[in-house]
């Protein structure tokens, strides 16, 4: 009865998963395509050091690295508003969900254009 | 006195620590986000963010708006929420200490 109970919470995991998934994991991004649309992000994500200047002081994020799926995650986010920042919400509010699939992708993928700081 | 209270002003941010927080007890302190950051920040899966090399105060931020609210996260809100302002500056030292995450531009 118990293994019973076990297989059938396992098996509602699986189908959770597999249905919450695709949410995130559903567009394929392109590296390639993410980097032409990075205009919007390296003014502030492209400088080492870059801190923002109001209303709190603080380094803006490396993002090199990142897991592509992080990177939409978040964007997804600050879209829908469940991450507060003004600026990164305007920029992710034009953002489809091609876009941020790209922009992940470039990311996320190693590359000679990266600096250790 | 005007000129001394200037000099005052010009010299004080150069006082302050670039940053607090202490490595070694931050690596102490992250044993619970171990099985979702990875052991050293770099997490192997990609649900969850890689910490190592980030930004020691973007790290402190981050965790400040878990626990205030302004990031929703059902995941981080109970796991942010005892830390003390000692805590987070540990595990922000020990996070930005890693090898990881690097600038991309």
């Amino acid at each position: 009865m118990k293994t019973c109970r076990l297989i059938s919470l396992a098996a509602a995991c699986n189908l959770a998963a597999v249905a919450f998934s695709p949410a995130f994991a559903a567009e394929a991004g392109d590296p390639v395509a993410g980097k032409a649309k990075t205009s919007m992000c390296i003014g502030c994500h492209g400088i080492g050091g870059y801190r923002t200047a109001f209303p709190e002081v603080y380094s803006v994020p490396k993002l090199g690295g990142q897991h592509a799926t992080y990177i939409v995650k978040a964007l997804q986010e600050y879209k829908s508003g469940n991450r507060s920042h003004p600026s990164m919400r305007a920029i992710a509010a034009g953002l489809s969900d091609k876009d941020m699939a790209d922009l992940g992708a470039y990311y996320a993928a190693d590359s000679a254009r990266t600096a250790a700081k | 006195m005007n000129k001394r209270i200037l000099a005052v002003c010009l010299t004080l941010p150069l006082s302050l620590p670039a940053f607090a927080g202490d490595p070694e007890a931050g690596q102490r302190k992250s044993q619970p986000c171990v099985a979702c950051h990875g052991p050293d920040g770099n997490s192997t899966s990609a649900e969850f963010p890689k910490l190592a090399g980030q930004h020691y105060d973007y790290l402190v931020k981050a965790i400040n708006d878990y626990k205030a609210g302004g990031r929703k996260s059902p995941i981080m809100a109970p796991m942010v929420e005892k830390l003390t302002v000692r805590d987070i500056e540990d595990l922000a030292a020990y996070y930005s200490s890693r090898k990881g995450l690097v600038l991309k531009y």
